[in-house]
C-alpha cells in the first residue's frame, strides 16, 4: 500500500485526536515499518489494518466510518496534487463511472506497482450509475467517502446506497442517484 | 510537559527522522535508477540515430547508385523526385524547372502511355512497359518501365514511383538482328539461286556429250569395234554418276538453307509422296507402324530426310525378303522417329563418319555419299540428333529427334 | 496409226536456245521425225525478239530455255506474254533447271509446258517427239 495513505491517515489522526492517539495505536499495533512512514514509499496492508483496527477500538468509531471520514480528508489530497485529472471532468457520474478505463490507468501511470479495486459499471444514465466494486481489502466506504466528495466537488450531491454482495465486503453493488 | 508527553514527542521525532531518512533513500535510489536510465536511453538513441542515419544513406545509396532512372511523381504526373540517371537520361533538372510526365511522352505512343497510366492508377502498378519516350534535347530513346502507386495510411493514392531503364540499344540490337536476319535469308536465296545455276551450267556439258556420244555410235554403226563401244557405254555411265553428282550437291546446299517456309506437314502425306517416288522392289516392304504426327516445318525437307534414310535402307537390302519399318516416340518436347532395315548393316567404327559429306562407304553410280549428310543436316535445321543402332549382316536402325 | 500420222501437221517451231550441241541435238532430233517441222534458231532473248517483232510469220509454238544471258528466259516469257500479238503463242520450256521457284513463276506467267531436259540423248528424242507430236494435232492460230 502506498505510503501516501499512511502519512495522509497519521496526519489526519492527529489532526481529529492529537499526536498521543498517533503515538498509541502505533505501539499497540506490531509494525515491521515502525510506524516510520513515509508518503513515496510502499508499506503492508495489514499495517493499516491493524492502525484502522487499534483506532477504532480507541475511538469506539466503526472501520467504516472511519474509512468514510478519511476518504473525505483524502479528496482533498487529490483535488490539491492533480488538479488536471479532476478538471477534465463536468459531470460526477461521468467521472465515476471512467474510474476503471481512465483514472486508474492514470493512477498506475505514477503508480505502477498501486493496487486498485476494480469498478465494474452495470447500469448508467444520465443521472444513476450502477456499479459492482471487488478488492480483497474490503475498503467500500473509503470509495464511498471519496464519491460523496466527488458530487460536493461539483457542486452536487447524491443518494449512495451500498448493497454487500459478498458478506465480508470484498464485492459491494453501489447504486448512485444524483440527486435533481 | 510530562514525562510521558516527553517519551511521546521523542518517539514522534524518532519516526519523523526516519522517515525522513527512509524518503531520501527512496528519492536517492529512484534517482540513481532514473540516472542509470537516462544514460541507457542516451546509448540507445544514439544507436537509434546512428541505425536511422545509416538507413538514410543507404537509401540514399541506393537511389543514387541505381543504374536505371527512378522517379517519384504525384498522381497528376508532377516529377517530385528524380535521381541523378533520371535527370540525365531525361535532360530535365527538376530543381530548375517543373517537368510532368506527359512532357516525356513519344507521340506516337500517347494511346498506349496513357492507358499504362490508367492501369497504373487502378491496380496500383504496371510492370515492363515498353515504349518511347522523348528527351529534352528531343532524342527518342526506347524505355521500360516499372511503376508502383504509393498510397497514404487511409490508403489513398498519393504518388507514383517509376523505375525506368534505357532500352534504346536493346532496341537497336533488336533491329540490326531483324536486319541482319532479312539479309541472311536474302543471301541464302541468291545462294540457293546461284545452286541452280551452278548445277545447270555443269549439267549442260554433261548433255552435251551424251548427245555426242550418241551419235559416234549412230552415226558408225556396225563399225565400231567391241572395246570401243565398251569405253563409249563407260563415259555414259562417267557422265550418270557425274549427273547424279551435281543433283546431291544442289540438294545438299539447299538443305540447310533455312526457307521461312514453316507450315503443318502431315507426314502421313509425306510417306505417300515418298512411296510414289522411290522405286521400291517387289522384294521389299515397307511398314509404317503408326499413324505419324503432324509435324511444323518445310514439307520438302521432311520429304529429303525420309527419302534419303528409306532409299538407303532399300539400296542396302540384301535379304530375300526386305524390311523398312518406320516407327516414332512422342516425347514432350521432341518427336523420336525410327528407320529401321534389315540390311547389310554398318561397322561401329564408320557410325561417325557416314554423316560427313562424301562419305560413302559403298561408292556406286546411285551413291554419291552425300545423303546422309543431307540428312544430318535437316535434322540440325530442326534441332535434333541423329543416331544409328546397327549390326552387321543384321541391319541398321536410324534413330533422329525433330523438334516440337 | 497411219491415220494420226496423217493428222499431224508440219510445225513452225521458234526455238530460243543459247547452246550449240542443244540446237544440234533439237535439229538431228526433228530431223529423224516423218513430219516435217520447221526450225527456226534464236540464239538469244533479244534475236528472239527480233523475229518475233515483225509480226509476220510468227511460229506455232516457241521452244524456250531459261538460262541465257542478257535477257533470260523468264524475263523474255513475261515480254511475250504482255504482247497482245504474240501472247496466244504456246510457249513450253526446255531446260535443265528443276528450280521450284522457276517453275512457279513460269507457269504464273503462263506456259504451255515445262519440259526437263533429261541426261540420256535417247530419253531427250522421246520427249521432244512426244511434245512435238502434241503440238502438231492441235488446231492453231496460224494454221
Amino acid at each position: 500500500m502506498k505510503g501516501i495513505i499512511f502519512t495522509e491517515f497519521l496526519d489526519l489522526v492527529e489532526d481529529k485526536f492529537g499526536l498521543d492517539m498517533v503515538d498509541k495505536i502505533i505501539e499497540q499495533s506490531k509494525l515491521e515499518s515502525e510506524g516510520v512512514y513515509t508518503a513515496i514509499g510502499t508499506y503492508r496492508f495489514s499495517e493499516m489494518l491493524q492502525l484502522l483496527q487499534n483506532l477504532s477500538t480507541n475511538t469506539t468509531i466503526s472501520i467504516d466510518d472511519l474509512l468514510l471520514t478519511y476518504a473525505e480528508h483524502f479528496f482533498s489530497v487529490i483535488e490539491s496534487s492533480y488538479p488536471g485529472l479532476l478538471a477534465t471532468y463536468k459531470d460526477p457520474i461521468e467521472m465515476l463511472a471512467s474510474i476503471e478505463n481512465h483514472i486508474h490507468v492514470e493512477v498506475r501511470k505514477i503508480y505502477p506497482d498501486a493496487e486498485l479495486p476494480t469498478f465494474v459499471v452495470e447500469e448508467k444514465t444520465e443521472n444513476s450509475l450502477t456499479m459492482i466494486y471487488k478488492s480483497s481489502r474490503a475498503m467500500h466506504h473509503f470509495g464511498l467517502g471519496l464519491m460523496n466528495k466527488t458530487f460536493e466537488h461539483f457542486n452536487s450531491t447524491a443518494q449512495i446506497t451500498l448493497e454487500k454482495i459478498k458478506e465480508d465486503g470484498t464485492e459491494v453493488k453501489f447504486i448512485i442517484n444524483k440527486n435533481e | 510537559m510530562s514525562q510521558e508527553q516527553i517519551e511521546i514527542l521523542q518517539r514522534a521525532l524518532k519516526r519523523e527522522k526516519a522517515a525522513r531518512k527512509a524518503a531520501e533513500k527512496i528519492l536517492e535510489d529512484k534517482s540513481r535508477e532514473l540516472y542509470a536510465l537516462s544514460e541507457e536511453l542516451k546509448i540507445s538513441n544514439e544507436k537509434l540515430a546512428a541505425s536511422v542515419t545509416e538507413k538514410s544513406s543507404q537509401l540514399e545509396g541506393v537511389f543514387k547508385n541505381i543504374n536505371d532512372a527512378y522517379v517519384v511523381m504525384d498522381i497528376k504526373g508532377n516529377v517530385l523526385k528524380m535521381n541523378s540517371v533520371a535527370t540525365n537520361f531525361f535532360g530535365y533538372d527538376i530543381s530548375k524547372e517543373k517537368l510532368n510526365i506527359v512532357k516525356l511522352i513519344y507521340q506516337a505512343d500517347a494511346t498506349y502511355a496513357f492507358e499504362s497510366f490508367n492501369t497504373l492508377l487502378n491496380t496500383g502498378s504496371f510492370s515492363n512497359y515498353t515504349a518511347r519516350i522523348i528527351t529534352k534535347k528531343k532524342e527518342i530513346k526506347w524505355v521500360q518501365i516499372n511503376a508502383t502507386i504509393i498510397y497514404d495510411e487511409q490508403h489513398k493514392p498519393i504518388a507514383a514511383q517509376g523505375i525506368a531503364r534505357d532500352i534504346t540499344e536493346l532496341k537497336n540490337l533488336e533491329k540490326q538482328k531483324e536486319k541482319i536476319l532479312k539479309e541472311l535469308e536474302k543471301s541464302n536465296g541468291e545462294l540457293y539461286e546461284y545452286a541452280h545455276i551452278v548445277s545447270h551450267d555443269l549439267k549442260t556439258p554433261l548433255r552435251s556429250i551424251d548427245a555426242l556420244v550418241s551419235w559416234i555410235k549412230m552415226d558408225n554403226e556396225g563399225s565400231l569395234d567391241a572395246t570401243t563401244l565398251q569405253n563409249l557405254k563407260l563415259i555414259e555411265e562417267t557422265l550418270e554418276t557425274m549427273e547424279n553428282l551435281i543433283s546431291n550437291i544442289l540438294e545438299y546446299s539447299s538443305a540447310g538453307s533455312g526457307t521461312s517456309e514453316s507450315q503443318d506437314v502431315n507426314l502421313n502425306e509425306t510417306m505417300l509422296n515418298i512411296q510414289k517416288l522411290l522405286f521400291i522392289p517387289e522384294h521389299i516392304s515397307i511398314q509404317i507402324l503408326k499413324e505419324l504426327p503432324v509435324t511444323k516445318g518445310d514439307p520438302t525437307k521432311f520429304q529429303q530426310l525420309f527419302q534419303n534414310l528409306m532409299s538407303n535402307a532399300i539400296k542396302f537390302s540384301n535379304k530375300e525378303k526386305g524390311i523398312v519399318v518406320i516407327d516414332y516416340v512422342e516425347k514432350p518436347s521432341f518427336y523420336q522417329f525410327s528407320v529401321k532395315d534389315n540390311g547389310i548393316g554398318i561397322e561401329k567404327k564408320f557410325h561417325d563418319r557416314i554423316f560427313k559429306i562424301f562419305h560413302s562407304l559403298n561408292k556406286s553410280k546411285e551413291s554419291t555419299g552425300i545423303g546422309l549428310s543431307i540428312v544430318k543436316k535437316i535434322v540440325d535445321l530442326y534441332e535434333g540428333t541423329i543416331w544409328l543402332e546397327s549390326e552387321l549382316g543384321k541391319g541398321t536402325t536410324f534413330f533422329f529427334t525433330i523438334k516440337k | 496409226m497411219l491415220k494420226l500420222e496423217k493428222m499431224k501437221k508440219p510445225l513452225k517451231v521458234l526455238l530460243i536456245e543459247d547452246n550449240m550441241i542443244e540446237i544440234m541435238k533439237m535439229n538431228r532430233t526433228v530431223s529423224l521425225l516423218k513430219a516435217k517441222h520447221e526450225i527456226t534458231e534464236a540464239k538469244n532473248a533479244e534475236e528472239a525478239l527480233a523475229i518475233l517483232e515483225t509480226k509476220t510469220n510468227l511460229p506455232d509454238i516457241i521452244l524456250l530455255d531459261l538460262n541465257m544471258p542478257k535477257i533470260n528466259g523468264i524475263e523474255f516469257l513475261a515480254i511475250l506474254k504482255n504482247d497482245p500479238d504474240l501472247r496466244h503463242i504456246p510457249t513450253i520450256i526446255l531446260t535443265t533447271s528443276d528450280n521450284r521457284k522457276d517453275i512457279l513463276e513460269c507457269y504464273r506467267i503462263g506456259i504451255s509446258g515445262y519440259i526437263l531436259k533429261p541426261l540420256k540423248y535417247e530419253e531427250y528424242v522421246s520427249k521432244i517427239e512426244i511434245a512435238l507430236s502434241y503440238w502438231s494435232i492441235n488446231e492453231l492460230k496460224s494454221a
